[in-house]
């Protein structure tokens, strides 16, 4: 393990490396920054750029990316109440009151200082957590694979939102459905082809996710354009005030930092669950912990109710990387467009990673941390003049967005039938955006169709056709039973909720 | 009765699950397959039948969600420059091939700054053309990515 960490160590800080770092966490925080469009498409628009790349340079970037981008969705939640990122969402229930208040520094200075302690803290979990979990998952199986995958699948509807849990896995269904087309590879035969030989590769991992999330969010921007507001104003000419923190508040947000950092790391480990819980839950957290008098400064400007988040979203995106690395399985929207990212390269994440390319596998956890010194170092003093960004005009940022997405997809293929097809998916998302339909699980199902198809069969020759597999190994029949918990968790729900509103109504009836 | 978002979502989805279903009996077996327990059509089979099944659910069952209905979601939007962005991208596919990376792009970019409100020329040009080729020697001088001429400048005999 020291050798790999050593290597790893060797591989993160070259200088093509550390350059590296430095223009994702850049890039990440200036895309994250722009409101409406995340991770998911900051991540899509570099893989074209890193295809030329060493597998761990490409990862380093990305992963550089990931992180940038969620620190730049808070200056844009703390700013001008418009978080770029679903995760930084609760950043703005206190943040954005603080920068009313003339505080708009202290909070983002608070808000970097607090993504740095929840990465860093959760990079050292993620150094002990992955190889431990990556030596177990050695011994799993096709039926485990299998059971994981539907597992991730399951959970990622699970976490979609109250009352869209069927919306999400009918997304999740159609991903799935989109992974079968092309030739099967077991059998080669053609499926689903129509007859065009521009399908028989089936759709390119890459087109989808950067139609359905970078083109599609940008297109979103022109259809549903957000006023600017007076505080948009304000920020874009600097005026941030004091960024000093003093040894009172450090003491006030240390213990905040230190819970939720261990709330986010394991929240983003869960499969499906990402930063966006994470902050949600670490905030209702410090909520509950607080006290009677300090509970009322929540959404006022509470300096707990913007440390949690802010430490949480950032420990959740560490966290959802021991999935990834030592499972290859993606828990999120995010991390399955690394998951492709990865596969086009060549390396198939798994267990296998971490004995096969530990370059790879280290090189990325170190990074981690060096990403993070990074992005204090470059945030803390560039904010104003980053803040400034937010000022350039979209009519001149969006056709470049765009351009972008369409020359990523073109360059790889060389075909201009892709860029006809993304126009077609960007209009199918634009339609599931408006009516509301999560385009994640879509992407996650996608990702994963091919290798649960794949277990799936290899299960079952296995087993000579038979589905006994599903409960005759421990793993597999432990993995699927969290599987049904997870199922059954919102139909209970619901059933205890129809049970509260009958009883509500005969109450009513008999008064 | 208007339907509402979900129920249209839904009710695209169980139309999709029958055509894809149906589709699915259309993959071709080979020998023997009818003795195997997992096939080309099996999985497409699971998935036509579970799309159904949970689309009909999410039809048939009490709205949980907003209940907005599907005909407000598309109102109030700013669809003319979308619209227009969209057929850009489509004629940016269908001039690349004759006109080239450059010139294409460096129209896309003028029209699309254009169509989203910019009216100053000089700052249109001075988006559009540096950022078009600086892209292009990025691309070509220093990443050493081929990119073919344009057919119009081949058939002139330009070369570039």
């Amino acid at each position: 393990m020291l050798d790999g960490i050593l290597q790893g160590l060797s591989t993160a800080v070259s200088p093509v490396n550390l350059l590296m770092v430095f223009v994702g966490c850049f890039a990440g925080t200036f895309i994250g920054m722009l409101p409406g469009l995340g991770p998911i498409s900051a991540i899509a628009l570099m893989i074209p750029i890193t295809y030329g790349f060493d597998p761990s340079t490409g990862m380093i970037l990305m992963a550089g990316v990931y992180y940038g981008a969620i620190f730049g969705g808070s200056t844009s939640s703390i700013l001008i109440n418009a978080p770029g990122v679903a995760g930084t969402v609760a950043t703005s229930f206190d943040g954005y009151p603080l920068a009313k208040q003339g505080h708009a520094g202290k909070a983002l200075a608070i808000a970097a200082y607090s993504s740095f302690s929840g990465g860093t803290i959760a990079a050292i979990f993620l150094l002990i957590a992955a190889p431990a979990l990556a030596s177990v998952s050695l011994s799993f199986q096709s039926a485990d694979y299998f059971a994981l995958m539907v597992l991730g699948l399951t959970a990622v509807s699970a976490f979609a939102g109250k009352g869209k849990f069927l919306i999400a896995v009918l997304m999740t269904l159609l991903g799935l459905m989109l992974s079968t087309i092309g030739i099967d590879e077991t059998a080669g035969l053609q499926r689903f082809t129509f007859g065009s030989l521009d399908l028989m590769d089936g759709i390119s991992f890459l087109l989808l996710a950067m139609a359905t999330f970078a083109l599609s969010e940008a297109l979103m921007v022109i259809l549903k354009p957000a006023a600017r507001s007076k505080e948009a104003e304000e920020a874009t000419r600097g005026n941030l005030g004091s960024m000093k923190v003093s040894k009172e508040e450090v003491k006030e947000i240390a213990p905040v930092i230190a819970r939720s950092s261990v709330l986010g790391f394991f929240i983003g480990v869960l499969p499906g669950a990402g930063a966006t819980i994470a902050s949600f839950l670490a905030y209702g957290m410090e909520r509950n912990f607080a006290s009677a008098k300090e509970k009322l400064k929540f959404g006022k400007g509470s300096l707990r109710g913007l440390a949690a988040p802010e430490t949480a979203n950032n420990a959740a995106c560490s966290g959802s990387f021991v999935p990834l690395l030592t499972l290859g399985i993606p828990g999120s929207g995010t991390t399955a467009v690394m998951l492709g990212a990865l596969i086009s390269y060549g390396v198939q994440p798994g267990p296998r990673l971490f004995v096969e390319n530990p370059a790879v596998f280290w090189s990325v956890i170190i990074s981690m941390y060096i990403g993070n010194i990074i992005l204090l170092v470059l945030n803390l003093p560039l904010i104003p003049y980053i803040a400034r960004l937010l000022a350039l005009p979209k009519q001149l940022l969006t056709p470049l967005i765009l351009f972008f997405s369409l020359v990523g997809v073109y360059l790889v293929s060389n075909n201009t039938f892709d860029i006809h097809i993304m126009v077609f998916v960007a209009v199918i998302a634009i339609f599931f955006r408006l009516i509301d339909f999560p385009l994640a699980p879509m992407l996650l199902g996608f990702i994963l169709g091919g290798m649960m198809e794949e277990n799936l069969r290899r299960a079952l020759n296995i087993n000579d056709g038979s589905i006994s597999f599903l409960w005759e190994r421990p793993i597999t029949a432990a993995i699927l039973a969290i599987t049904v918990i997870i199922l059954l968790a919102p139909l209970t729900k619901n059933i205890m909720d129809i049970r509260k509103q009958r009883a509500l109504a005969a109450n009513d009836g008999e008064s | 009765m208007t339907l509402s978002k979900e129920k249209l979502g839904a009710l695209c989805f169980f139309i999709l699950a029958i055509a894809y279903g149906f589709e699915a009996q259309q993959i071709r077996l080979l020998p023997g397959d009818q003795f195997e327990a997992f096939t080309a059509r099996t999985m497409p089979y699971a998935l036509a039948w579970l799309t159904g099944l949970v689309s009909f659910l999410v039809l048939v069952l009490p709205q949980k969600g907003s209940g907005e209905t599907f005909t407000r979601v598309f109102q109030g939007l700013n669809w003319p420059p979308t619209i227009l962005m969209m057929v850009l991208m489509v004629l940016y596919g269908l001039a690349l091939t004759p006109l080239g990376f450059l010139l294409s792009t460096v129209l896309f970019l003028i029209a699309g700054i254009y169509t989203l409100g910019e009216r100053r020329w000089k700052i249109i040009l001075l988006t559009a053309v540096p950022s078009a080729v600086g892209f292009w020697f990025i691309l070509v001088k220093l990443l050493n990515v081929y990119l073919a001429p344009g057919e119009i400048f081949l058939a002139l005999n330009l070369g570039a």
